[in-house]
């Protein structure tokens, strides 16, 4: 795989303050990688890093393969946190003269511009100046000049800050799209719904260094979960309660509701309440991610909210039991069959 | 790939469309239309040329470093980050700045100049004439230009800013802290003024070709060496001042005001 953005040992302070002590990053092509952390955790200054706005104080940088990060400004796409964008001109204005400083031809420019204008929802206020935009339409402009290049690396700065619920809701869902045409794409943020959505991978940078990297899908959840805290619970309760289904796991003072849903919380609660056992409290469940997220930058330890990777498709066949031949199967692998029940070998000897 | 002259042009093309449409171009207008009113007036009597270009010799200076300080002002802000994310060199961004603040007071001083010659023409300047006086005028208007950029907190911290600002105060100094101030520190400490003295004619060195200028523009004559020999002293000087300011911009993070 080809390291669109690779970081070694990154430092960087401002004046006195440590803002990053050692940053090791490594984004693949094709992938939607999350910076997550607290505010102030150095987040934009990375990314500023990145684009050779600030100077690292120490480390290394490389963008698609190249230390010199003025030159690869023209491959990358920069959407920023904050939407100032220059009031005095109308979206198409500012597009072409983005899109000139870029170099890119005048026919395929207005092309491309309509092209983002229709992708944003901004062609129908095209002429109308920055200034009269809501914030939601800025960002929406902000991805558009992002996308001018058709850029192989997006860099995104906590785009859904300051916009209200709509907002949020419409800009990732045009983050999604922009996610399906393939840019590697690199978004901060402190929203783990977000990551959530868009990501395949988060970091969380916390303490002025990555403290910890999971891949999102093995800790997404499909809908929130629930903990009953009870009393004790005898055995054959606790199994009784774990038949009402998958969802529903027990310990001897919780149980757990994942995920969950108001008619499987009514059946446990009528199993708990026919068994006479008092029930303390009712507490919505952090998803995995956000317990993760909050034990890392607590400097907890994460190891038991870890799903861990699935193992090696050889290793799976390994431990099936090897199928008996009948008769319908094809004849040389009814012989290759045979063959290996009467002289069975180690299957590391397999490759060889 | 696109040239970065063609970029220098469009930045300052941006920029001055953006100082236009923000109506901050009013105040630098109303200030050349009460200078008018001021000093060139019609009052029977014809203008002469020395008048003119010892007032807008003074007028233009000032009015670029009042324009160029608004420019800069526009351009030390976070929108500025999108602008360099888009392919534009950091020296491309900073001269498109310098060359939109030039072009604007140019047009503030040729508006100036078009008001004299409309409601009261100075007398025997001819266009030949105006251009030899206004060659030395326009090369100090972008000196003060270059030097108000290069102590904008864009491009300086202010430790930096305020160490310029006091060798120029130094290079200044020779008609203040001079004469019987000079002498009765000489009596306290002679090593100290020693120092003072190598100090002023050291600084006050790049400001001849400034004076110099100033001095053409009112006389009008380019006929002698020097007078070229100036010209490009001034020349140089711009681009020291120029070459000086993309190097610390170039070297130093870039934080924008406001970001």
């Amino acid at each position: 795989m080809t390291d669109v953005i690779l970081v070694d040992r990154l430092t960087k302070r401002y004046g006195h303050v440590s803002v990053l002590r050692g940053v090791n990053l490594r984004v693949t092509a094709g992938e939607v990688y999350g910076l997550l952390g607290p505010n102030g955790a150095g987040k934009s200054t990375l990314i500023h890093l990145l684009l050779g706005f600030l100077h690292p104080d120490s480390g290394r940088i490389r963008i698609l393969g190249s230390a010199d990060l003025e030159a690869q400004r023209r491959l990358i796409g920069y959407v920023p946190e904050r939407q100032r964008y220059h009031s005095f001109c109308t979206p198409r204005e500012y597009l072409t003269f983005l899109g000139r400083c870029d170099g890119i031809p005048e026919a395929q420019l207005r092309q491309r511009i309509d092209e983002l204008l229709k992708l944003t929802g901004l062609a129908d206020v095209a002429h109308r100046y920055l200034r009269t935009f809501s914030r939601g339409m800025l960002q929406r402009l902000g991805i558009a000049q992002a996308l001018l290049t058709d850029p192989d690396l997006l860099l995104i700065d906590e785009p859904t800050s300051g916009l209200d619920l709509d907002g949020q809701q419409e800009l990732l869902l045009l983050l999604n799209d922009v996610r399906q045409r393939g840019h590697t794409v690199f978004l901060c943020t402190h929203r783990l719904a977000e990551v959530e959505y868009l990501c395949d991978r988060v970091g969380i940078l916390t303490n002025g260094h990555i403290a910890l990297e999971v891949n999102v899908a093995e800790v997404r959840q499909v809908a929130g979960s629930i903990a009953v805290r009870t009393g004790p619970l005898d055995l054959p309760l606790r199994q009784k309660l774990e038949m009402i289904g998958q969802e529903v796991t027990c310990d001897e003072q919780v149980v757990v509701i994942n995920p969950h849903t108001p008619e499987l919380q009514a059946r446990v609660l009528q199993v708990l309440i026919e068994a006479n056992v008092p029930i303390h409290a009712l507490e919505p469940q952090m998803s995995r991610l956000a317990q993760i997220y909050m034990r890392t930058v607590r400097g907890e330890a994460v190891d038991n909210l870890l799903v861990p990777r699935k193992p090696p498709l050889q290793v799976l066949l390994r431990d099936m039991p090897p199928p008996t031949p009948t008769d319908e199967v094809d004849p040389l692998l009814k012989r290759l069959l045979q063959r290996q029940a009467t002289n069975p070998t180690d299957p590391k000897d397999g490759n060889q | 790939m696109i040239q970065r002259s063609e970029q220098v042009s469009l930045l300052s093309g941006f920029f001055l469309l953006e100082y236009l449409r923000s109506g901050r171009f009013l105040l630098e207008l109303g200030m050349v239309i009460a200078s008018f009113v001021v000093f060139f007036r019609p009052t029977g009597t014809p203008i002469r040329a020395d008048h003119f270009f010892t007032v807008s010799g003074l007028f233009g200076p000032v009015l670029a470093a009042l324009i160029t300080s608004a420019i800069i002002g526009m351009g030390d802000r976070p929108q500025a980050y999108i602008i360099l994310s888009h392919n534009v060199s950091r020296g491309v961004y900073l001269i498109g700045l310098f060359c939109s603040s030039c072009s604007a007071v140019l047009t503030m001083y040729g508006i100036l100049c078009l008001l004299v010659a409309l409601f009261n023409p100075v007398a025997e300047l001819d266009l030949i004439k105006w251009v030899l006086a206004t060659l030395p005028l326009v090369l100090n208007i972008s000196l003060v230009s270059a030097l108000t950029l290069l102590l904008s907190p864009l491009i300086l911290s202010t430790g930096w800013r305020l160490f310029v600002l006091t060798l120029i105060a130094l290079a200044l100094s020779s008609n203040v802290v001079g004469g019987p101030l000079l002498n009765q520190i000489e009596q306290i400490n002679p090593f100290l003024v020693t120092i003072l003295r190598a100090l002023q004619t050291l600084l006050s060195g790049p400001l001849v070709p400034i004076f110099y200028g100033y001095q053409l523009s009112i006389i009008g004559n380019l006929d002698h060496a020097s007078a070229w020999a100036n010209l490009l002293a001034q020349g140089l000087l711009l681009l020291a001042f120029l070459g000086l300011a993309c190097y610390a911009f170039n070297r130093r993070d870039l934080i924008f005001s406001a970001s």
